[in-house]
């Protein structure tokens, strides 16, 4: 091997859109948000650079911008590649519209000029020259109902929004789409083909999409004309107006931007790494190393160094500057080549593999390597793994056996909102805002990391913009933020740009799964064999054959998980880890196996499925005319073909029995507060709806307070734990709530007994809880989430989580239609059941099954990571290439929910999180074969996949 | 350093990169991909009108945005292939910002093109990466060393409409698509423009009276996505149904946009429901070796050019302009 000495990548090419090229013509300090906006309205002051010249021809590095923004007058320095997006989050200082993508495609920094939409990302800032800017603040003077656009209102109304980062980019468009069409067409209602086509640029990667058609649909149709609203997303308003901050909101005095260096090869050795040259640059404050010398860089992108400059721009040229001495090794990128046995061995002893990371979302349980295979790691522990081959072996001579390989491929969560923190030390304090979906577990790492005291650390993240399981825990942008913050004695952000978030923010593993379902001659379930090679780059520990196991467990199972490390990023766990893919093959097998016999699918697994809440839903979709009429498979001869597929699928009860709630009342309100957070998924509305139900009055009058680590102990948003963990908590302090509201009237002289809404006197009459609040002492309980009747698996958590022995259940229905000339699948239409117990908060509910639907069939039919194949290099580092489901992509999306089968469990209400994404692509894939008789065992199902599938 | 010129001579001695829309170059300049002095054409004033020109054609100012040609009533009446293309592409934002000059001279979307990790022919580097490696959304077809297909959905409609090129102003030497665009045989050019040289508008021959034309783009999903294949087809028919003139344009299958003009010859004479004329499309979707990660776009160029075709045959006839005299001043 010979050594080489190159330059470190930048972190992201994309970066540079966000850098700070307002700080060229400003004084150092000037240059970084919340520094005073010295970039800002009206600033220029004595900065001011000359007018162009006549004729245009001689050039300046700055120009002076005038413009006005949301009636305001503003006048500017801008450089020549400075983007309208920095001119209103930095100069103006308004941060509703978002950094999304950077390249035009998500829509999230839209705004009006001139009262049409622009992305911002992509509008050279010169352009606003003497323009109108309309920003999603601009729309309304405040959040209270009567002051929004009916579009605010109806998006509040249906629900058209999860985490709320897209939401101003999709408000803006819809509305002027709305004041267009409204002119024209009066309350005429658009079909969701002219709705789709208004906005087919943005994206919403919580999949609110239906409720966005609906939402649109509404307004046009005069339905929130009137001033009032009535919506169940209490933070929903905040999210509507822009007002809702998230991390890469947050600007503070001399905050620093940071930048981090990446590994420019796969793999390799890092002898030295040279940043003399980046730390003598004026602006630049502080570097840390990542990667020690003589230790491996194991994956292209790998985070070896990062910077801490006053501005974006300038961190970045710091990063060039820094020159990495690496000894290349040989690189495995695909499975394949890893598994060959001229592999080079990436972690060859015990030693490296201490290194390795977990793609887990519990603890990394122990498994033997071989090579740069390890495991397998084995999910049939009880389930009789030696008995389900002996059955498999029977079924294949005396009965029938279903089998086959299906590979999945890896996916990007890629959250609209990147990965972020921001830190600040004062004195041996530390204050962190992190986009995480798990402060309190995040303030417990840092103290742990740096050695602070517990009262000394505070994490807050109020908005979240989407995480969907990348966000858990000390991610690389906090400890990097915090690192360069000691260093610095300043607060420093991190934010990471598209290309970086594509890259390592969150990577869903891909998988080669054989799998085997027997099927003896009287029709029952004769033995399960499921063998899973597991692709999450440098990382071990994903598991799919405990998803196989969930379902139908009256057979004998065998199930084995492989990993295959390779020297690509990280796999982290996403939504409902494992499901998809073990649902796509076991359900693709069963969907097979109930074909050869000629029986109905739903019949087949009713006869294997004791889940309660399962056989409910399968009840309702035996009554579904969709179903009733699918008709026989590949009954379409023509160019376009329509199917039916239908998949089950199953997922955990998790809870957190350490889950607190604090609830406080007082004459002005309820205040709820526990250190959780709301991602997008709504845990905000459904405390409120929970405290609200017991206190009988407006979810809307429970102020909810999350995301922040100083409140009570509460769970983390991952393993679908929150509802279970949080709603008998809320509901908990609720009712010590109202006993001590009785006692208060009691002691005021209001003597009587709880009721809806306060105190019922003996005359029947209620007196108001604020009314017996008023002018006393605010009181204060707090709720845990108790005991369930029934014993969970094991007595004691693991990993703060207990695991229940009832299982949710879920049964997809997807309508298909493929043009087979084309080679294009399209969703006309789906169907999901679910039973997940009681639904706490509906509508944030739905929006959840929506939404998983929604990346279901993103997944299904779209999503693909894809890397170069001799460097390791990301090739789909733009959401152009990335390919997410938009909204012209998406079916009218049926919920139902089966409340049936927790009524064990307290509060009686499970998690929805995860559940709703796990049978999807199995269902698609079921509807493929449907309609043509061909059965595709690999995702996505692109127009090549089927023109080859097909032909 | 940014300039904003006035006039086209003073964009045109300019040292910098032309700037319109911004959507492709601000991209560019973000990737570190271009860079040096930006020549901002904000405040050219004239070229982002559309004017009628002798003989019922159009004159399309460069800096027209995509949406206003998608929209424009006269195209749309005389050349709706041509705003179905430009209200097809993109976003509408997108179309709202970039313009008919940038959407013609815009740079390939080519993965390996815009990773700064790769430094390939285009960029004046030994190899193309997408070659040898993924070129799932590259060339289908191989015609030259560069395999990005050609970006401009705007060029290759423009080229079924025999579309003039008027460079720098002049109203007389106008340029064919081709002759924009180059051969293709130096990966290092997208288009064939000289240093100094500035694209100024596009005129569109008048259509003849029952000219039928339309654009369609194959895509994965429903919409704003990059074309696996897109075509713009016009067509002529007697009164018996009889095809009697085409134009067949496809891109994203090639480094440069295709004119299929010997199929189109082959077509003249055919009834559309021929089953000779689907022979001769599906002649045309033969992939190539070189290239198996794109073969399944050349597999998609028939059935698009029958898709487009019928969608042509369906779309009202052209209405050609009535006024004939110039309308407003002429270019500067």
């Amino acid at each position: 091997m010979s050594r080489i000495s190159r330059r470190g990548f930048l972190g992201g090419a994309l970066a540079g859109i966000a850098s700070a090229h307002l700080s060229e013509a400003h004084g150092a300090d000037e240059g970084s948000e919340g520094s005073g906006g010295s970039g800002g309205s009206g600033g220029s002051g004595g900065n001011e650079a000359a007018p162009p010249p006549a004729g245009g021809i001689e050039g300046a590095a700055q120009v002076r911008l005038s413009f006005s923004c949301n009636g305001a007058d503003h006048v500017q320095e801008i450089g020549a590649d400075d983007v309208a997006l920095q001119v209103i989050r930095r100069g103006v200082g308004l941060t509703g519209a978002k950094l999304g993508c950077g390249a035009g495609t998500c829509g999230a920094c839209t705004v009006l000029v001139d009262g049409e939409p622009h992305v911002t990302c992509l509008l050279p800032a010169t352009a606003l020259e003497g323009r109108q800017v309309t920003t999603i603040e601009g729309l309304s003077d405040s959040a209270e109902p009567a002051d929004l656009h009916p579009i605010q209102r109806a998006f509040l109304a249906a629900d058209a929004l999860q985490c709320g980062y897209c939401t101003p980019g999709f408000v803006v468009e819809a509305v002027a789409f709305y004041d267009r069409w409204r002119a024209e067409h009066g309350s005429e209602e658009p079909d969701r083909d002219t709705i789709a086509a208004a906005l087919a640029g943005h994206l919403c990667r919580c999949g609110a999409y239906q409720a966005i058609y609906a939402a649109v649909a509404a307004a046009c149709r005069g339905d929130h004309d009137s001033a009032e609203v009535t919506y169940a997303r209490i933070d929903g308003p905040e999210k509507v107006t822009g007002a809702a901050k998230y991390t890469v909101d947050v600007a503070l005095e001399g905050m620093l931007e940071a930048k981090i260096l990446r590994s420019p090869i796969a793999h390799g050795i890092l002898h030295g790494l040279d940043d003399s040259a980046a730390a003598a640059m004026e602006g630049v404050i502080a570097i840390h190393r990542l990667v020690p010398n003589g230790h491996r860089v194991r994956f292209a992108g790998q985070e070896i160094a990062a910077v801490a400059a006053i501005d974006e721009a300038t961190a970045i040229a710091a990063l060039a500057a820094i020159t990495l001495d690496l000894e290349e090794l040989p690189a495995v990128i695909t499975v394949e080549e890893a598994r060959s046995p001229s592999a080079p061995v990436l972690y060859p002893d015990r030693r490296a593999r201490r290194e390795v990371l977990s793609a887990s979302e519990g603890p990394l349980l122990s498994a033997s390597w071989e090579g740069n295979v390890r495991g397998p790691f084995s999910s049939s522990i009880l389930a009789k793994p030696r008995r389900g081959r002996k059955d498999l072996e029977n079924a294949a001579i005396n009965g029938t056996v279903s089998s086959g390989t299906w590979e999945t491929q890896v996916l990007c969560h890629s959250a609209l909102e990147p990965h972020a923190a921001v830190a600040r030390f004062t004195g041996g304090a530390l204050e962190v805002w992190a986009s995480t979906q798990s402060c309190h577990d995040l303030a417990e790492d840092l103290v742990h990391r740096f050695g602070l005291e517990r009262d000394q650390v505070v994490v807050r993240c109020p908005y979240v913009g989407g995480a969907f399981g990348a966000k858990v825990g000390l991610q690389m942008e906090t400890l990097v933020a915090v690192e360069l913050a000691r260093l610095a004695g300043a607060p420093v952000r991190v934010a990471l740009s598209r290309e970086e978030e594509l890259t390592t923010g969150g990577l869903r593993p891909g998988q080669i799964i054989e799998l085997a379902v027997g099927m003896s001659v009287n029709g029952s379930l004769m033995g399960v064999s499921h063998q899973a090679i597991n692709d999450s780059g440098v990382a071990v520990g994903n598991v799919t054959g405990m998803l196989t196991r969930l379902l139908y467990d009256s057979g004998a199972k065998d199930l084995d998980d492989f990993d295959v490390v390779t020297n690509t990023p990280p796999g982290k766990p996403f939504r409902g880890p494992g499901g998809p893919p073990a649902y796509l093959a076991l359900e693709g097998a069963i969907d097979q196996l109930a074909h050869d016999a000629g029986e109905d699918p739903i019949a087949l697994r009713r006869r294997w499925d004791p889940n309660v809440p399962r056989n409910a839903i399968y009840d309702w979709i035996e009554g579904l005319e969709v179903y009733q009429d699918r008709g026989e498979v590949g009954a379409d001869k023509g160019r376009y073909r329509r199917g039916v597929g239908l998949a089950a699928g199953g997922w955990f009860h998790f809870w957190d029995p350490g889950a607190q709630l604090e609830l406080e009342a007082g004459p002005s309100g309820f205040v709820a507060r526990t250190a959780s957070q709301d991602m997008g998924n709504g845990t905000r509305s459904m405390i409120a709806a929970a405290v609200a139900g017991r206190l009988g009055i407006a979810p809307a009058e429970i102020q909810v307070e999350l995301g922040d680590s100083r409140a009570i102990y509460g769970p983390m948003s991952a393993g679908s734990r929150t509802t279970s963990s949080l709603a008998p908590a809320a509901e908990d302090a609720a009712d010590q709530l109202i006993e001590a509201m009785v006692e208060l009237a009691a002691s005021r002289g209001i003597a009587g007994e709880a009721a809806p809404g306060g105190v019922r006197r003996s005359d029947g009459t209620v007196v108001p809880w604020l009314e017996v609040l008023d002018g006393a002492a605010p009181l204060r309980t707090s709720g845990r989430r108790r005991r369930d009747s029934q014993a969970a698996v094991l007595p004691v958590p693991i990993a703060h989580v207990k695991i229940g022995r009832t299982w949710p259940g879920v049964v997809n229905l997807s309508e298909i239609e493929i043009d087979t000339r084309l080679g294009r699948v399209t969703v006309r239409e789906a169907w999901v059941g679910v039973g997940v117990g009681r639904i706490v908060c509906p509508p944030v509910a739905r929006s959840q099954m929506e939404g998983a639907t929604v990346q279901g069939i993103s997944y299904a039919l779209y999503e693909d990571r894809r890397l170069d194949g001799g460097t390791g290099h990301l090739l789909t580092h733009s959401l152009d290439d990335y390919r997410i489901a938009g909204i012209g992509d998406v079916p009218p999306i049926h919920v139902h929910f089966a409340e049936v089968g927790f009524e064990h469990v307290r509060g009686g209400a499970v998690g929805i999180g995860e559940i709703g994404i796990v049978a999807v692509p199995a269902s698609i894939a079921n509807a493929v074969f449907h309609a043509t008789g061909w059965r595709p065992h690999r995702l996505p199902l692109t127009p090549s996949a089927m023109l080859e599938g097909l032909s | 350093m940014i300039r904003f010129p006035t006039t086209i001579e003073a964009a045109a001695a300019s040292e910098g990169r032309l700037r319109a829309g911004g959507t492709d170059e601000l991209d560019l300049r973000h990737r570190r991909i271009t860079s040096g002095p930006v020549v901002d054409l904000r405040d050219l004033a004239g070229l982002d009108r559309i004017e009628t020109i002798e003989a019922g054609g159009l004159r399309i100012g460069a800096m027209v945005p995509l949406a206003v040609l998608a929209t424009d009533q006269r195209i749309r009446g005389g050349w709706p292939g041509l705003a179905g293309a430009a209200g097809g592409l993109a976003t509408p934002q997108i179309r709202a910002r970039a313009t008919l000059g940038g959407s013609l001279l815009q740079q390939v979307r080519c993965w390996y093109y815009r990773s700064v990790h790769f430094d390939c022919l285009k960029k004046g580097g030994g190899a193309c990466f997408a070659r040898g490696g993924d070129h799932v959304f590259h060339s289908a077809l191989d015609t030259g060393p560069c395999i990005a297909a050609h970006p401009s959905t705007m060029a290759c409609a423009l080229w079924a409409f025999d579309a003039g090129i008027e460079i720098g102003g002049d109203l007389e030497a106008l340029r064919t698509i081709p002759e924009l665009l180059g051969d293709g045989s130096d990966p290092r050019e997208t288009h064939a423009l000289q240093p100094g040289e500035v694209l100024t508008a596009i005129h569109l021959p008048a259509p003849t009276a029952g000219d039928r034309s339309a654009y369609f783009r194959t895509i994965h999903r429903a919409r704003a996505e990059w074309p696996l294949v897109e075509s713009t087809v016009r067509v002529h028919t007697d009164e018996a149904g009889v095809m009697t003139g085409l134009a067949l344009a496809v891109g994203g299958v090639a480094n440069r946009p295709l004119r299929y003009d010997d199929a189109a010859r082959a077509l003249i004479g055919l009834r559309p429901d021929d089953p000779k004329v689907d022979a001769v499309f599906a002649a045309l979707g033969k992939p190539t070796e070189e290239l198996p990660g794109s073969a399944y776009k050349a597999r998609l160029i028939p059935p698009t050019l029958r898709e487009t075709l019928d969608l042509a045959l369906a779309a009202p006839p052209a209405e050609p302009l009535i006024e004939t005299a110039p309308e407003g001043e002429e270019a500067p």
